[in-house]
C-alpha cells in the first residue's frame, strides 16, 4: 500500500497577484477574462466563492454573481516562475515529484516515515514551510492512490490536510456529490444525474457492467475511482513526448464542416504549441468520439513539420477517412507525436517553405505578445 | 559555524531619480543623501570612481556623514583605465591607493571592483592583465568581475583564493556567452552583483558601446525590478553558499527610480528576516508590494 500526496495550490493565481500587489489581500479578487466580455475565469479567490464564483466559468458570468470583485488580466510568467520555486522546494524532500499541472504535485510519500516522521505532521510542516518560504497557501491531500489524494486535497480548503486512511477510502468517497471526481466536467454530469447519481455512493454500488455500457472503458475507470482505488504510480515529467488538442462538444455534431472548422482551430493551437517549444512532429492522428463514446483514432506519418497547413490538410484527410457512421460525434482531438528539435540550418535548403516557415515564426511572435487570437491563418 | 556577515546595499546612491521614490521630496536644508541611505544600508558599492579619479577631500566628506553607523563599508570600483582602456601609469596607481587608504584607515573599506568588460575571455594576454592588476594592488581585498565564461573554471577560482581576490557573481540578461546566475565561492567573500535583466535594452546597449551616450540612455539597461519570484529564486541561491563564506556583499545596480533600493529591501527581508528590517515610508509608497513584508 503506498502513500501518496496530492499538494494542490490554493487560488494559485490570485496568490501570486496578492504577492505582487499587497493591496489585493482580503478582497474579492478575479484573474483572467473580461467581465464585459468573452473570456474565462482563470482562477477566482475565496472571497468571491461564496458568491457561487468557480474557476473556469465565464467572466461574464462571474462578473454577474460577484459584481465587486477586481478583474485582472494576470501575470502568465510569473505563475510560471513560482510553480518552479514550489516544485524545486519539493525535489528537495521527494525522490519523485510528478508535476501535474501549473499549480498541482503528486508526491510518493511511501517509506518516508522513518527518515521524516509521520504522514499527517509532515504534511502540515510542508504546507508551513512554503507558505512562510513563498507567501503561497496550498492545501494537500493523502491517500492511497493519486485520484483519492486529489479528491482529499480538494477536501478542506484552503490550507487544508487531509488525510485518507488505508481502508477508509471507500468510507471516506461515500458521501461526496459525484463531480469531486476528477473526469466529471459539466458534460458528463447532466448524463450521470438523470441516470440517478448524486453521490459517490451511487457509483460504487451499481454495477461497473452498466457504467461499461454507458460509457465504454471510462465507466469502469469511474466505477474504480469510486470504490476508492486508482493509479498510484507516481512518475517524473520526462521531456514533452507529444502535443494534443482535443475538444467535447456542447451537443453532438453531424455537420462535417462544422467538425472540420473545429479541427482547424485545433491544429492551429496545436502547432503553435509545437512552435513554441521549438519542435517538429512526424506522426499526425486524429481522435473521433461518437456519441455513443465509440472512439476512433487514425495516424499518419509525413515529414518533419510545425506548419498548420501541412497538418490540417493530413489531419482533415484522416478524419473525412475515419466519419464513417452516421452517428453524432461527441468529441474530435489532434495528436503530434515523433517531436524532434526544429533545427535552424534547414533554412540552408531555402526554398518556398521557407518564407511559411518564417511567416509561421512570425505570427508565433506576435501571438507571444499580444495572445493567441491576436492573429489567425487562414484555411486556405 | 558561525555564520557570515551579510552586506546588502546598491551600486551608488546619488541618484536624483531616486526622489520621490526612496529620498523624500520634502528636504531640509541639511538633508543629505548619503546620510539618509546609510540609515537603511549597511554598504554601498561607488561607480563613480570607474568614471573620475575621485578629489580625496569628498571620500573624507564621506567618512564623516557614515560617522554614526557602526558599521557601513564601501566598495570602490576601479578606474576604467585599468581594465577597460588598459592605460595608466603610476600617478594613476597613487591617486586610487589614495582615497582606498582614506576609506581603510578609517575602517570603511571594502575593497576594490575591478569590473572587466563582456567581452574580456580567458586567454593568456587577459590572465596576465588581471595578475597585474591584482599584484598592483596588494594590501585590499580585490573583487574580480568577469562576465565571460571561459573564465568558470577551477583553476582561476584558486588563484584568485591565493591571491586574496574573490569572483564576483553577477545576474543579469543571459546573452550570448554571458555567465548565467549561479553563486560561485572563490575564497571567504561572496560578491554579487545584480544587474536587472532588461535583456531587450541590454541587446541595444552592447550594439551601441563606444558611442557617446546620455546619462538615460546609460541607464536603460538597469531599468528593471526584480520580481519577488527572482529574489526568493536567487535568495534561495544565496542561502546555499552561506555556510562556506565569512563575508556576503550584495549590491543592486539596477537603479533607475529607485527599484534597487526596493530590491535590496526585499532581499534583506528575505535573508535576514523582517523583525530587524527598516523600510523608509517613501519605498513603501512606491513598492506597495513590499507593505506586507514590513509587518
Amino acid at each position: 500500500m503506498k502513500t501518496i500526496f496530492h499538494l494542490d495550490m490554493d487560488a494559485f493565481f490570485v496568490s501570486v497577484e496578492r504577492i505582487l500587489d499587497p493591496s489585493l489581500m482580503g478582497k474579492p479578487v478575479i484573474v483572467g477574462g473580461d467581465p464585459n466580455g468573452r473570456g474565462i475565469a482563470a482562477a477566482c479567490s475565496y472571497e468571491t466563492r461564496k458568491y457561487g464564483v468557480q474557476s473556469g466559468m465565464p467572466a461574464r458570468t462571474a462578473y454577474r454573481l460577484c459584481p465587486n470583485a477586481l478583474f485582472i488580466h494576470g501575470h502568465g510568467k510569473e505563475y510560471g516562475r513560482y510553480s518552479k520555486l514550489v516544485k524545486k522546494f519539493l525535489d528537495g524532500y521527494f525522490s519523485v515529484v510528478q508535476q501535474a499541472s501549473i499549480d498541482e504535485f503528486s508526491l510518493d510519500f511511501t517509506g518516508c516515515e522513518t527518515i521524516y516522521g509521520d504522514a499527517l505532521s509532515f504534511a502540515k510542516r510542508i504546507q508551513s514551510e512554503i507558505f512562510n518560504l513563498f507567501k503561497l497557501p496550498c492545501s494537500i491531500g493523502i491517500a492511497s492512490n493519486k485520484t483519492l489524494a486529489k479528491i482529499a486535497s480538494d477536501f478542506n480548503k484552503p490550507m487544508g490536510v487531509t488525510y485518507v486512511p488505508a481502508g477508509k477510502e471507500k468510507e471516506f468517497l461515500a458521501p461526496l456529490p459525484i463531480e469531486k471526481i476528477p473526469g466529471i466536467g459539466k458534460k458528463l454530469l447532466p448524463l450521470l444525474r438523470t441516470r440517478g447519481f448524486r453521490i459517490v455512493s451511487d457509483i460504487a454500488d451499481t454495477s461497473p457492467d452498466y457504467l461499461a455500457a454507458i460509457l465504454g472503458k471510462f465507466g469502469l475507470d469511474l466505477w474504480e475511482k469510486a470504490n476508492g482505488r486508482g493509479n498510484d504510480l507516481v512518475v517524473v515529467e520526462h521531456e514533452r513526448k507529444s502535443i494534443s488538442k482535443e475538444t467535447t462538444f456542447d451537443t453532438d455534431l453531424v455537420d462535417k464542416a462544422k467538425i472540420e472548422s473545429i479541427l482547424f482551430d485545433l491544429t492551429a493551437k496545436a502547432c503553435q504549441l509545437l512552435r513554441d517549444e521549438n519542435f517538429q512532429s512526424s506522426t499526425i492522428s486524429i481522435k473521433l468520439r461518437y456519441s455513443d463514446f465509440v472512439t476512433i483514432t487514425r495516424a499518419k506519418t509525413v515529414k518533419n513539420t510545425d506548419d498548420d497547413k501541412v497538418v490540417y490538410d493530413t489531419a482533415v484527410d484522416l478524419f473525412r477517412k475515419a466519419y464513417t457512421r452516421r452517428v453524432g460525434v461527441r468529441l474530435i482531438g489532434i495528436h503530434l507525436s515523433k517531436l524532434s528539435s526544429f533545427g535552424e540550418q534547414e533554412v540552408l535548403f531555402a526554398d518556398e517553405n521557407v518564407i511559411r516557415k518564417r511567416m509561421l515564426r512570425a505570427v508565433m511572435k506576435i501571438r507571444g505578445k499580444y495572445g493567441y487570437n491576436s492573429i489567425h491563418i487562414g484555411k486556405n | 559555524m558561525i555564520p557570515p556577515k551579510i552586506y546588502i546595499g546598491t551600486s551608488g546612491w546619488s541618484y536624483k531619480d531616486w526622489v520621490p521614490n526612496f529620498y523624500p521630496c520634502q528636504q531640509s536644508s541639511t538633508f543629505d543623501f548619503l546620510k539618509y541611505y546609510s540609515g537603511y544600508f549597511n554598504t554601498v558599492e561607488v561607480n563613480s570612481t570607474y568614471y573620475t579619479y575621485i578629489n580625496p577631500q569628498i571620500v573624507e566628506g564621506w567618512i564623516n556623514k557614515v560617522e554614526e553607523k557602526d558599521e557601513f563599508l564601501f566598495t570602490i570600483k576601479l578606474h576604467q583605465d585599468f581594465t577597460h582602456k588598459r592605460k595608466y601609469n603610476k600617478d594613476n596607481i597613487k591617486s586610487v591607493k589614495l582615497i582606498l587608504d582614506k576609506l581603510s584607515n578609517a575602517e570603511r573599506l571594502s575593497g576594490l571592483l575591478i569590473q572587466f568588460p563582456y567581452s574580456f575571455m580567458l586567454n593568456k594576454e587577459n590572465a596576465n592583465h588581471i595578475k597585474a592588476l591584482i599584484d598592483t594592488f596588494p594590501e585590499y581585498e580585490k573583487y574580480i568581475e568577469v562576465r565571460h565564461k571561459s573564465w568558470y573554471i577551477e583553476r582561476f577560482f584558486n588563484f584568485l583564493k591565493e591571491n586574496r581576490s574573490a569572483l564576483c557573481t553577477i545576474d543579469q540578461p543571459e546573452i550570448g556567452q554571458a555567465v548565467s546566475f549561479n553563486p560561485v565561492i572563490a575564497g571567504d567573500t561572496a560578491y554579487i552583483r545584480f544587474h536587472g535583466r532588461n535583456e531587450e535594452a541590454w541587446t541595444n546597449s552592447i550594439k551601441s558601446s563606444g558611442q557617446e551616450q546620455t546619462y538615460e540612455q546609460r541607464s536603460e539597461r538597469y531599468n528593471y525590478l526584480y520580481t519577488p519570484a527572482e529574489i526568493i529564486d536567487a535568495g534561495l541561491r544565496i542561502k546555499e553558499i552561506l555556510n562556506a563564506v565569512k563575508k556576503v556583499l550584495i549590491y543592486y545596480n539596477n537603479h533607475p527610480k529607485g527599484n534597487a533600493a526596493a530590491n535590496a529591501f526585499e532581499l534583506i527581508n528575505f535573508l535576514i528576516g523582517s523583525d530587524v528590517i527598516k523600510i523608509p515610508e517613501t519605498i513603501l509608497k512606491a513598492f506597495p508590494r513590499l507593505s506586507n513584508k514590513n509587518k
